[in-house]
């Protein structure tokens, strides 16, 4: 240990260090600076940025020692007197802030970069920018917020606080409500959260994809001093999942290990260092069997070789087959004109969240508490019930801030079950927080995927028959997987209209880390099939792809073939919108070689309509409370991740009240302390809770009514509420918020009223006919530029034009965000990510090598919400968060067919198959000439 | 069981190579530190003794003397574009600074860690645990090279991209050790060994980076990336022409060292592609595939001889 005299945000300090501790850990452990974010530990996301000595550093791969009296900033000292930074403001007012995980990291960053370059252009924003990673935002409003910074403090001329912000109206663009605590650092993450007297968790994984665990010794590793406890799996049998009938999975492996990188035993010690040591000396025998690592192996009756999983018929390591079929293929197949059959091949995605999974487990006279990096606080509550064996009311989850999702927190984990059980036998605390290896290796990403897929169409254009034949990699356990099977298929009977649909999906195991739930569910590789075939086939019979798609949208209020509700639908409007933003129709006529346009289409559920854990309970349920001061206390299980449902359900609340923000707070997912709603999952919590919340408000309304109409002696029917006022036309009633409180609360005390959202019964009575019911669909489409360098192969994408038809924007500027961030995330999926594999083990699991875009691979995107005004959602709103991922991957695959006439049929896009594929139809061409 | 770990920061050249020999058998000198550090996060690197020469203000100099630039190596790779005269005679240099990593490191890393960036490899820059599960390669003490499947050499890439641009320009590099100090060509460092990539002494420390002026040189760097930041390099191409038409090419990316061939102008452009291509010993340790990234050699160097030549 050294000492270390350094000055932090102008206060001395002079504190113990280890000789090769890193900055970041001396912020945020000895000092308490949490806002200073660790993403990668390996100087690749930026997230730890702060300044030393006035120049910004990567903190976690800075030597704490090398800081000897130097003075740091970080960017808890930005704000002063409680006044934001004009750039903080900036960051806050433009939305340029979701998760608010790699925000501290992007403003100090972004910060230093205008000091020195006070007048700079877009590009040079992007370059400064391109080390610093945001999951969430797609840049858009980042680099925004900091233009407008720039050019503002050049003209002397900064907008202070916009009139806006403390609104609560339904269509009014607002910030987050927590905007300013992430932007300050101050919001707390469950890193950031610190119990005291806590022990740290530490696992040793295992090093084979399947292998029999013959015995383990953990004796050399409990003499090392420090160590409290070492939990092997044979503690935690009991066996979970996130859904009912996909119970596969221990918190730690018990008999045999299924995946390399699967949790063989957990460390808890006095320090995450020891906890780490001490793993290395516990000593594990395993019997190595034959690993099933390929799609086709594991549909593959397997001889004498061991099963993934013991349980099924078959001689295989089938999961799950899914298959529908409606009208008659065979038919539609002999009525269309043309038809085309590709097969596709996708690789796994991870969703890259900035912020690793991390949780504290206590338990205390009210028994176990977990506070946890969730999106699922209500399933992990029962996971923990059913494998601690306690009952129900015996378990608490809190969610605190949570840094991105993106369907990677929806499952109850290991890790939050491992350290809840260790904080039970020690009687302490327990820590852990996950590397960034360690959330690659837990996955639960997009399933690597096989199929085949075969469209007709008529010659004037009519989509005759689509038939999808699809495989999809499991990895080890099941997760969301068996939704994940019927997604893929059944998600492809909409937008357009079919009459002969049909789809057969396999889940297999294999021995990988588990693929599960990510943004766009299930349907993200198959729609690119649909949506590639159908380019295909527009070009086949020599029509405007653009065109053929419109001639085959359903309509609003009508039924699909698999019989969804389809109500309020924005498809034409979209596909309308794009192709005029992009001149669409001008541009495709004449263009170059190398230059290329490509369109395509999507939808998406708003909620499941039916829960994954059968029972009577409504979807959402939202209570208000308000007391004598006026403030209505919103109290909501619903998970804000990042995506700002938070914000949207005061702005609901506010709208039907006729309040602002001064008079709502937001209480949310808190399983003790907040009414239980499903999660943060399937894009249902606008749709649900927001209107769980809006029935709520409606039934606070009337109580207020009520109260004023019998004290004014005034009808019901003439009390209108507006800018926090009660009044009637006639002015005989004319009160403020407040005094219509004081009136309801009068003799009465603070009233509580509950809301609830229960979906209506939708769909057929066949087996399956429950997947993909929804009460609302999302539509959409996008519109990609691209140019390819014929020489190298290499894609570049210059434009995005994308539409959404999110039914209503409840807050506009959230919904421009999730946008933003999913044609952001397409673009990673169609560019540059996927999960590599060496024999079972992940090659590229970190930062680095799993290439999420930076800002400067990010082309210019062009936002267009598009509103129907759904007539269940609340105000008419339904999903944006997920829906518009669909659309943009094969966009942009069919934009580089139309720029070099290279069809992708894998992704992500290759520059070697382009330019292999631009070389054979050089020599096609040639053969043909000669 | 935890080893007593040592963090030093010499003020001078001198106090530097004392302390390296007084910890020679577990030292490493960091300089901006990152790449050393993310290979000591991931337990490549165990030194227990860590030399911080960021401190020593000697290294950190830019002279001119009548016939070199002598950049000194502790000058951080954003930090090259603020000086005129390397903007003026040797732009290449800053380019192939900017295609290094992302604009938050380049504000760290220095022009002499660059040069001894160490070698990379899918097999190696990863995780104790994760090495131990492939089963430890050459690099790390393991028996055989995984990326070929078995081979008894080390192919780790040769990443530096500014020695890329540097070699094409024949810089030289003046070198300190417990003997005292030398010139040396920048290219003859590097031992093409991927275990043991460097020929220098271990207590060597780089002094300055120098390049010969009044050259005239024209050259044209390229890197290969999927993305435009926050990339080591698949294959770095720099292509210099002195005013007395010749040519040199470098390579990095595809072999344990910086490639190199040399020409004229008189010269067949496709033979001296040819000859530099067959040099490069590429396989499969990155995300393009080895077929794709020789192909890319001849159209990277075509592109470039286009802009020098036409």
């Amino acid at each position: 240990m050294k000492q270390l005299s350094v000055t932090v945000n102008g206060k001395k300090h002079a504190v113990l260090v280890n000789e090769h501790e890193m900055l970041s850990g001396i912020i945020r452990d000895k000092f308490g600076l949490t806002g200073t974010k660790i993403g990668c530990e390996q100087g690749s996301c930026g997230a730890c940025t702060v300044l030393v000595d006035k120049k910004p550093v990567l903190s976690c791969i800075t030597p704490a020692i090398r800081c000897e009296n130097a003075e740091i900033t970080t960017i808890e000292a930005l704000s002063v007197r409680g006044e934001l930074h004009k750039l903080q403001q900036k960051f806050v007012d433009k939305g340029a802030i979701q998760c608010g995980f790699c925000t501290p990291g992007m403003v100090m960053t972004a910060l230093d970069f205008v000091n020195h370059n006070p007048e700079p252009t877009v590009n040079e924003i992007k370059e400064a920018l391109s080390g610093n990673l945001c999951r969430c935002t797609g840049y858009k409003k980042i680099v925004e917020a900091v233009a407008e910074y720039a050019s503002e403090t050049k003209n002397e001329n900064i907008q202070t606080i916009r009139t806006s912000s403390n609104s609560a109206s339904v269509g009014v663009p607002r910030p987050y409500i927590e905007a300013e605590k992430k932007v300050t650092g101050n919001a707390e993450y469950a890193d950031d959260i610190k119990v005291k007297n806590a022990l740290h968790c530490k696992f040793l994984r295992s090093i084979f994809p399947h292998a029999i665990i013959e015995s383990i010794d953990t004796t050399d590793a409990l003499k090392l001093q420090g160590v409290h406890y070492i939990a092997t799996g044979k503690e935690l049998p009991v066996k979970f999942g996130v859904l009912p009938i996909s119970q596969d999975e221990t918190a730690m492996a018990v008999e045999k290990v299924r995946y390399i990188g699967e949790i063989i035993a957990a460390v808890a010690a006095d320090s995450e260092e020891i906890a780490q040591q001490a793993c290395k000396l516990i000593h594990v025998k395993y019997k190595t069997i034959k690993p099933f690592l390929e799609i086709d192996e594991s549909l593959n009756d397997i001889g004498e070789n061991e099963k993934i999983h013991s349980y099924g018929k078959f001689n295989n390591n089938i999961h799950k087959k899914a298959e529908l079929r409606f009208g008659d293929q065979q038919q539609g197949l002999k009525e269309a004109d043309v038809t085309s059959k590709m097969s596709f091949e996708f690789e796994g995605i991870n969703h890259g969240f900035t912020e690793p999974h991390a949780a504290t487990a206590f338990w205390d006279e009210n028994r176990l508490t977990i506070i946890t990096a969730t999106q699922v606080p209500h399933y992990l509550h029962r996971a923990l019930a059913k494998v601690m064996e306690v009952p129900l009311n015996r378990v608490r989850v809190i969610k605190p801030f949570v840094g991105g999702g993106f369907g990677g927190k929806s499952d109850p984990f290991p890790h939050e079950i491992i350290i809840s059980h260790i904080a039970r036998k020690t009687g302490r605390p327990v820590r852990v927080r996950l590397s960034r290896e360690e959330v690659f290796l837990t996955n639960h990403g997009r399933h690597p995927s096989k199929m085949t897929v075969e469209m007709g169409v008529s010659k004037d254009g009519f989509i005759k028959v689509l038939d999808a034949d699809i495989a999809i990699d499991g990895g080890a356990y099941g997760s969301f997987g068996v939704v994940t099977s019927y997604y893929n298929g059944v998600l492809l009977q909409a937008p357009y209209k079919l009459d002969n649909f049909g789809f057969r999906a396999f889940r297999v195991y294999t021995n990988k880390p588990q693929s599960g739930a990510m943004r766009g569910h299930g349907a993200v590789n198959s729609r690119f099939a649909v949506e590639s075939l159908i380019d295909d086939l527009a070009h086949k019979i020599n029509m405007d792809p653009c065109e053929l798609r419109m001639k085959n949208f359903l309509d609003s209020n009508t039924l699909t073939v698999g019989q969804y509700r389809i109500t309020s639908n924005g498809s034409r409007e979209s596909l309308q919108k794009v192709m005029e933003q992009s001149n669409w129709k001008n541009r495709i006529q004449k263009k170059k070689f190398g230059k290329g346009l490509g369109v395509a289409c999507g939808f998406f559920i708003s909620g499941s309509a039916l829960p994954i854990i059968w029972n009577e309970l409504p979807q959402s349920v939202v209570h208000l409370k308000v007391d004598f001061d006026g403030r209505v206390v919103i109290s909501s299980g619903a998970s804000d991740i990042g995506q700002g449902s938070d914000t949207m359900l005061a702005i609901i609340v506010g709208e039907v009240l006729g309040i602002d923000m001064d008079n709502i707070y937001v209480l949310a997912a808190d399983t003790l302390l907040t009414p239980v709603d499903m999660g943060s999952y399937s894009s249902r919590v606008t749709f649900m809770a927001g209107n769980a919340a809006k029935d709520a408000a409606a039934k606070l309304k009337e109580e207020i009514i009520n109260a004023v109409s019998a004290a004014k002696n005034i009808p019901a029917n003439e009390l209108y509420f507006s800018e926090s006022r009660i009044f009637s036309n006639d002015k005989t009633v004319e009160i403020s918020w407040l005094e219509s409180i004081e009136i309801l609360t009068a003799k009465r005390g603070a009233v509580s009223v509950s809301g609830k959202y229960i979906s209506p019964k939708l769909g057929g009575d066949f087996k399956g006919a429950g997947a993909g019911l929804s009460p609302s669909y999302s539509f959409g489409a996008c519109i990609a530029e691209v140019d390819v360098d014929t020489e190298t192969g290499h894609v570049k994408v210059l434009n995005i034009w994308g539409a959404h038809d999110c039914g209503k924007a409840i807050n506009p500027l959230a919904v421009e965000g999730q946008l933003e961030g999913s044609w952001h995330m397409g673009l990673g999926q169609t560019m540059t990510e996927q999960m590599k594999y060496f024999k079972g083990l992940l090659v590229n699991n970190n930062f680095l090598d799993y290439k999420i875009p930076t800002t400067l691979d990010t082309p210019e995107i062009y936002t267009n919400i598009i509103e129907t005004v759904d007539p269940e959602g609340p105000f008419g709103a339904k999903e944006c968060g997920e829906g518009a991922i669909h659309p943009v991957i094969p966009a942009i695959a069919n934009a580089v067919y139309n720029a070099v006439g290279v069809r992708i049929t894998k992704l992500p896009i290759s520059a070697e198959d382009i330019l292999k594929g631009i070389k054979e139809k050089k020599k096609s061409t040639e053969k043909i000439s000669a | 069981m935890i080893t007593q770990k040592l963090y030093l920061k010499p003020k001078s050249l001198d106090e530097a190579l004392k302390s390296a020999s007084e910890n020679e058998n577990n030292f490493r000198f960091l300089a901006g530190g990152t790449d050393i550090l993310v290979n000591k996060f991931q337990g490549n690197d165990a030194a227990d003794c860590l030399i911080d020469i960021s401190g020593i203000e000697e290294l950190r100099q830019i002279t001119k003397s009548e016939n070199y630039l002598s950049i000194g190596s502790l000058v951080k790779l954003d930090e090259l574009q603020s000086h005129s005269e390397i903007c003026k005679e040797f732009p290449v240099l800053i380019e192939a600074a900017k295609a290094v990593a992302s604009p938050m490191i380049r504000k760290t890393a220095t022009l002499g860690g660059n040069l001894l960036c160490e070698n990379r490899c899918s097999f190696y820059n990863q995780s104790e645990w994760w090495r131990e599960a492939v089963g430890y390669c050459l690099k790390c003490d393991g028996a055989i090279c995984i990326a070929t499947g078995g081979r008894k050499n080390c192919f780790s890439k040769f990443v530096s991209d500014t020695a890329v641009a540097l070699v094409s320009m024949d810089a030289t590099i003046d070198i300190a050790d417990i003997k005292g100090s030398y010139t040396v060509k920048l290219e003859d460092i590097y031992s093409g060994n991927g275990v043991n990539p460097r020929n220098l002494d271990k207590l060597a420390l780089i002094i300055s980076i120098n390049l010969p002026m009044s050259q005239n040189y024209k050259s044209v760097f390229k890197k290969l990336r999927q993305r435009e930041s926050l990339e080591f390099s698949s294959l770095s191409t720099a292509v210099t022409l002195n005013s007395k038409g010749k040519i040199k090419i470098v390579l990095g990316g595809v072999d344990p060292k910086p490639v190199v061939e040399e020409g004229t102008t008189n010269e067949n452009i496709e033979d001296l592609i040819t000859k530099i291509t067959k040099k490069a010993r590429i396989v499969d340790n990155d995300v393009y595939s080895r077929e794709y990234r020789k192909e890319m050699i001849g159209s990277f160097l075509r592109k470039s001889f286009k802009i020098l030549l036409d």
